[in-house]
């Protein structure tokens, strides 16, 4: 018993130690002289075309949030942001489902994220969406919290410029991917309303969201949702320790009211 | 004494940085005999020894087992050796049997049967199929013995070979020593520190100190050279004094003890009787080695 | 050589050294096992989504937000965004880096294990393979008989590499056999990504091919099967120059953990490349993941690794052979 016992690993190990060996040599021969390196690489095509529509039908919600910091939730204590709110709002009104992808980036400008919605990843999400949430623009405009008054009129109208051409990429981008979702454009709110310049500042904003309301209102289904209103007064209030970001009430506000917006049909609804 | 020696030592030396460890040994043994190796502890038993069965390489000097040099042809000298070196250490999860079954297959000349008969030989009969870890000391020194005797040496080295065996397994010890060199014509071997084994099993001894050879002859020559007298005698002071005018006296527990010398003991005798010492006992003693050893170290102590 | 390797492999044998390490193996596979499951479990239902697409999806969105992030030290970042270009391209060719399967398990398994776990259990057998024969005192019955020194330390020496050999395969079978209940045995042929190398910061991927999951799996096992030969070799080696079992575990374990440590922090002392256990992460090579420290690649790490091997059976020959033994 004790023998064969021993024999038999004896055995097993001899065969082992002749399969790692093999199994070592193909690493060698794998890594460092394969000459047909590449030829398998790009035969495999993204087949994401396949993988459509799969569960747009009835029973779920399919969010798609992208952009920048505000839609990723910084700020906010409790990681949620404005989305969190508003699914949890959006889930009291309906029976459906909510699938929610979160695919913001802090810190996005808007060249960012026109580049994002190139991934076939993206592509995917928001053509499944049945809603896409979006913020965008801060980051171009106040570039990470500096002070308005630092900027001359001319260079803010030329990032502008940028920001809207940019914009409208986004939006033609959307709209190709996805025909029917709606789009929930989160506006900007003037994060320095308290501070001495603040006419100056407010004015800039508002022109700002004037703008992107009007680009937004040329494509079907594009809502710009304003939040310039909510923070106009006690600011500070709504804000997180940084003075830039919305604090857990300001997420609130926003998402209170971007899931207003949202509706459902009868046979939906709780 | 003609035939080849079973071991040839020749100006053996081992030097461990600058000290000299063994200075210079040199023995011949033959087969048949018992040849005892006594020394103190740290005289240089133990690294001769090794250097004999190939465990520490000598600084110069040969060993030659059966004609063979160690050095030089290892395999050759080794297949003429059996040898348990201090404690027989032994595999301890291993039974005895798988223990010999491993050494056996260390030497492709080592017939299966030969197993059974170091068995039989050191009787150990059905404990062999025990784990040595379950084995009495007394045990494992047999299958110590067993293993040594496995490819049927010419010559048999054991380091201590009755370290810590109770007496009757130190008296078995001695028989199966002396068995085998009568009765299987094997040369053994034997270091110790404890003389009295020495003296009750070896034909010849070497006597070790601080790595050289001081002596080497047959136990019985040794002793019949230090024969003496023990004196009892009637007022000691009396009998003492007298005595060291002539030789040397020692004197212990109420007897005086001189050298035996056939001519002059009578006239000693007269001596203490006409100086009115009552003599009231006269015997010669053969001294245990003890004695012999320290008059040869001049005073070095061993147990 | 035969019966001398018989007689290594009995004694290793009924120590029951081998058992000891099965045992060990059999009883961290189904914690890993439950770890694993527990992990996937959880992130789908963080998600709220079975969608792996979205699940990788969003470790990428998560890796450009802690990439946004400007306190962030610099080998960080280049790991980051190295590891973020891998997730995209695995997204964009729609190929499935976790998918679930016994097979997957092993990898994943290996990929961890080969810098710690395996050398460790690979340490036990190696540790005390001549130093227990000197602590014993049955080297000095070794050494008596009619065999050469270099023939008893070569036959102990491919004792141990079959040990190894063991070792890595009962590692293989045990980890895809009790993880197969949990995950299905099922994606032996599932399509995997390798030949990654990177070149500063730049995820090199123009020898990037893919391979099958057994391949990678075959090769992965290789490796370790090399890595631990090596932990083994240098632990042999420690056996012959120590007496005490206990001081060759002691120095090896410190030599590996000291190997975990330094992975993560010399990447700025550039000739701690050359130390044996910063090189031990071999599957990380195949799997693209960024090495320590610049300049390292699988070439170079299989190098130093047989270099040291080299030096220490050179140095385990030469004292055995002539070591005076007390």
């Amino acid at each position: 018993m004790r023998k064969k016992g021993l024999s038999l690993v004896t055995a097993l190990s001899i065969l082992s130690a002749l399969v790692w060996l093999a199994g070592l040599a193909w690493v060698l021969q794998d890594q460092f002289f394969a000459d047909n390196i590449n030829r398998q690489a790009e035969t495999l095509k993204p087949d994401t075309a396949q993988q459509q529509k799969e569960d747009s039908s009835g029973k779920t919600l399919q969010i798609a949030a992208i952009g920048d910091s505000l839609t990723r939730g910084t700020g906010d204590p409790d990681g949620k942001g404005y989305i969190g709110y508003l699914k949890e709002d959006l889930a009291k009104k309906t029976k459906k489902r909510i699938e929610l992808t979160n695919s913001a980036i802090k810190g996005q400008t808007s060249v960012q994220l026109l580049k994002q919605i190139q991934q076939p990843q993206i592509k995917r999400q928001i053509k499944n969406a049945d809603v896409i949430l979006l913020t965008i623009g801060g980051n171009d405009l106040f570039r990470g919290g500096q002070a308005l008054e630092e900027l001359e009129s001319k260079t803010i109208n030329k990032t502008e410029d940028v920001y809207l051409s940019n914009l409208k990429a986004i939006y033609k981008k959307i709209r190709m991917l996805n025909k029917n979702g709606i789009i929930y454009h989160v506006g900007l709110y003037n994060p320095f309303s308290d501070m001495q310049d603040s006419k100056t500042t407010s004015s800039i904003v508002r022109k700002w969201n004037y703008d992107s309301a009007n680009a937004a209102a040329a494509q079907p289904n594009i809502i710009y949702v304003p939040t310039f209103d909510l923070f106009e007064l006690n600011v500070n209030d709504y804000l997180y320790s940084d003075h830039f970001h919305p604090n857990k009430q300001g997420y609130q506000l926003i998402g209170e009211r971007t899931a207003s917006l949202i509706h459902f049909r009868e046979e939906d609804q709780k | 004494m003609s035939q080849s020696p079973a071991l040839s030592v020749n100006n053996l030396r081992k030097t461990i940085g600058k000290k000299d460890i063994i200075k210079g040994i040199s023995f011949d043994l033959y087969p048949g005999e018992v040849f005892g190796f006594l020394g103190p502890n740290g005289a240089g038993k133990t690294t001769t020894i090794r250097m004999i069965v190939g465990l520490i390489k000598p600084s110069s000097g040969t060993v030659l087992i059966g004609g063979k040099n160690v050095q030089t042809h290892f395999g050759d000298a080794m297949k003429d050796l059996g040898c348990i070196v201090e404690n027989p250490e032994l595999y301890s999860y291993l039974t005895g049997w798988e223990n010999l079954e491993h050494f056996a297959r260390m030497d492709p000349s080592i017939p299966q049967k030969r197993l059974h008969e170091v068995v039989e030989l050191v009787d150990m009969g059905n404990r062999i199929h025990d784990r040595v870890g379950t084995y009495s000391l007394g045990m494992r020194q047999r299958l110590g013995i067993a293993q040594a005797l496995l490819g049927d040496p010419k010559l048999l080295i054991l380091d201590e070979p009755t370290n810590g065996l109770d007496p009757a397994g130190i008296r078995e010890m001695r028989e199966f020593i002396r068995f085998l060199a009568e009765k299987e014509k094997l040369c053994v071997m034997v270091s110790s520190h404890l003389l009295s084994e020495i003296q009750l099993m070896c034909d010849r001894v070497a006597i070790i100190s601080k790595g050289s050879i001081i002596r080497v002859d047959s136990v019985h020559a040794l002793l019949a050279e230090q024969e003496r007298v023990v004196w009892k005698a009637e007022p000691l002071e009396k009998a003492e004094s007298l005595l060291r005018e002539v030789t040397n006296v020692t004197r212990s527990e109420g007897h005086l003890i001189t050298l035996y010398d056939e001519n002059q003991i009578g006239n000693w005798n007269r001596m203490l009787v006409t100086a009115g010492v009552e003599v009231k006992e006269m015997r010669t003693k053969l001294p245990a080695l003890e004695d012999l050893f320290l008059e040869l170290t001049g005073g070095e102590h061993i147990e | 050589m035969n019966k001398l390797v018989h007689n290594e492999l009995l004694k290793l044998f009924r120590k029951k050294r081998l058992f000891v390490i099965i045992l060990i193996i059999a009883a961290l596979v189904p914690l890993f096992t439950y770890a694993q499951y527990q992990e996937v479990k959880t992130t789908r239902e963080k998600l709220g989504n079975v969608d792996w697409r979205t699940q990788l999806q969003q470790e990428i969105v998560d890796t450009q937000n802690r990439l946004s992030s400007s306190r962030m030290q610099d080998d960080w970042r280049k790991y980051l965004k190295i590891r973020l270009a891998q997730q995209q391209y695995y997204l964009d060719h729609n190929i499935n880096p976790q998918a679930p399967g016994a097979p997957t398990f092993m990898r994943v398994f290996v990929e961890n294990s080969i810098d710690l776990l395996l050398p460790l259990l690979v340490m036990v057998v190696a540790a005390d393979l001549v130093s227990s024969e000197a602590s014993g005192g049955t080297i000095k019955l070794l050494l008596t008989r009619p065999v050469k020194r270099w023939r008893i330390l070569l036959s102990k020496y491919l004792a141990l590499i079959l040990s190894v050999s063991f070792i890595v395969t009962a590692s293989a079978v045990l980890s895809y056999a009790i993880s197969g209940v949990v995950f299905g045995y099922g994606g032996w042929g599932m399509p995997l990504l390798t030949g990654f190398s990177t070149s500063g910061e730049e995820l090199v991927t123009n020898t990037v091919h893919l391979i099958p999951q057994w391949q990678y799996i075959l090769m992965e096992f290789g490796l370790v099967w090399f890595v631990c030969l090596v932990v083994g070799t240098l632990t042999f080696m420690l056996s012959v120059l120590l007496r005490s079992t206990a001081a060759v575990m002691g120095i090896m374990l410190a030599a590996l953990i000291a190997g975990a440590i330094l992975s993560n922090m010399v990447s700025s002392w550039e000739s701690a490349k050359y130390l044996f256990m910063v090189n031990l992460s071999l599957t990380d090579y195949i799997s693209g993941m960024a090495t320590p420290i610049e300049g390292m690649s699988l070439g170079f790490s299989l190098i130093v690794l047989l270099v040291w091997a080299i030096g220490g059976l050179v140095v385990s020959f030469a004292v055995f052979t002539k070591k005076d033994v007390y």
